[in-house]
């Protein structure tokens, strides 16, 4: 019982200190295209968070099933979703002066 | 009295079997959660794509101090209630009740800073873009597609809040009348999964929100 109080408040001290640690990120003299590397922090909360508070481990086999199956298709949405933008090229074509 | 012998509905073997059922359905549902606001995270990735300078410069209007207080009190709250589970798991239901009174007062305190003083400040600033949005000139566009963004994304997660302190308030409710015991606790931990989701959701809206588009 102490040993699972333990734990859990260690977890609660990790989240503070990556809080932190994405905070000072947050003033860093990051380039634009750069700055959501600060992503990495609040990444690894929710991995602690759905870990040890929810417990992901614990419960039957489908319970893990469907947390990463919510993962996978974030990651397809995610993925699929900023093709687009990530890899499209404006072409400007020149005015023909034609009216 | 075993978890075995405990009464349960007749489309289940056991008690055990409803209890894997019940927390099975929530890990159901917040995976679909998880797609409803990973559409919002991707109209972010796609509007700061677009329109980088103007969207950082909204995000550099955010009330940050009140932002990171909020992300604090829903770490703690999560923490009080992971000790919640744990004081009933070893059949403690007044801690369990005092857990959940903590938490429902931490909740209650991030939508007291979120609606009744942050959202009170950005209206005052101007911030809401309608017609007397405050950022004019090359960044407007930006700002106000950026505040668009801020708007509907935490008062989705606000509504999520409310949905997570009825659930909360519930469950102090059911365990004054002692439903809850060493060997039944099913609703105690399914509300947990789901206060616990609502917390990841800010955990990504803070960074989202008020540290990426910044800067020094």
């Amino acid at each position: 019982m102490n040993e699972r109080f333990r734990w859990l408040l260690g977890t609660w001290v990790l989240l503070l200190v990556l809080l932190a640690a994405e905070f000072g990120a947050g003033f860093l003299p990051l380039k634009p295209a750069v700055r959501p590397l600060i992503l990495i922090a609040p990444v690894i909360m929710v991995a602690a968070v759905g870990i040890m508070f929810m417990q992901v481990k614990r419960g039957p086999a489908v319970v893990r099933l469907f947390a990463v199956a919510g993962l996978v298709w974030l990651c397809i949405l995610l993925g699929l979703g900023s093709l687009d933008p990530m890899t499209r090229t404006d072409v400007y074509v020149q005015s023909t002066g034609i009216k | 009295m075993s978890e075995t012998s405990l009464p349960h509905e007749f489309q289940y073997s056991s008690a055990a079997h409803q209890a894997e059922t019940a927390v099975s359905g929530m890990w159901l549902f917040l995976a679909t959660e998880v797609l409803f606001f990973g559409a919002i995270f991707l109209a972010w990735i796609y509007c700061r794509h677009w329109n980088q300078a103007g969207f950082d410069a909204g995000a550099q209007h955010t009330q940050l101090a009140i932002g990171t207080i909020n992300t604090v009190i829903l770490l703690t709250s999560s923490l009080v209630y992971s000790f919640g589970v744990a004081f009933i798991e070893a059949g403690n239901n007044r801690r369990l009740i005092q857990c959940c009174a903590v938490v429902w007062g931490l909740g209650f305190s991030f939508l007291i800073l979120k609606f009744g003083l942050e959202y009170y400040k950005d209206f005052s600033d101007h911030l809401f873009p309608g017609p007397d949005f405050s950022i004019n000139g090359a960044l407007s566009g930006g700002a106000r597609l950026f505040f668009v963004f801020y708007f509907v994304s935490t008062a989705l997660h606000g509504i999520h809040m409310i949905g997570g302190l009825t659930l909360v308030g519930w469950v102090i409710l059911r365990a004054r009348r002692n439903e809850f015991s060493a060997v039944y606790y099913t609703p105690v931990t399914v509300v947990g999964l789901y206060w616990s989701f609502v917390d990841i959701v800010w955990i990504v809206l803070y960074a989202l929100i008020y540290l990426v588009g910044r800067g020094p």
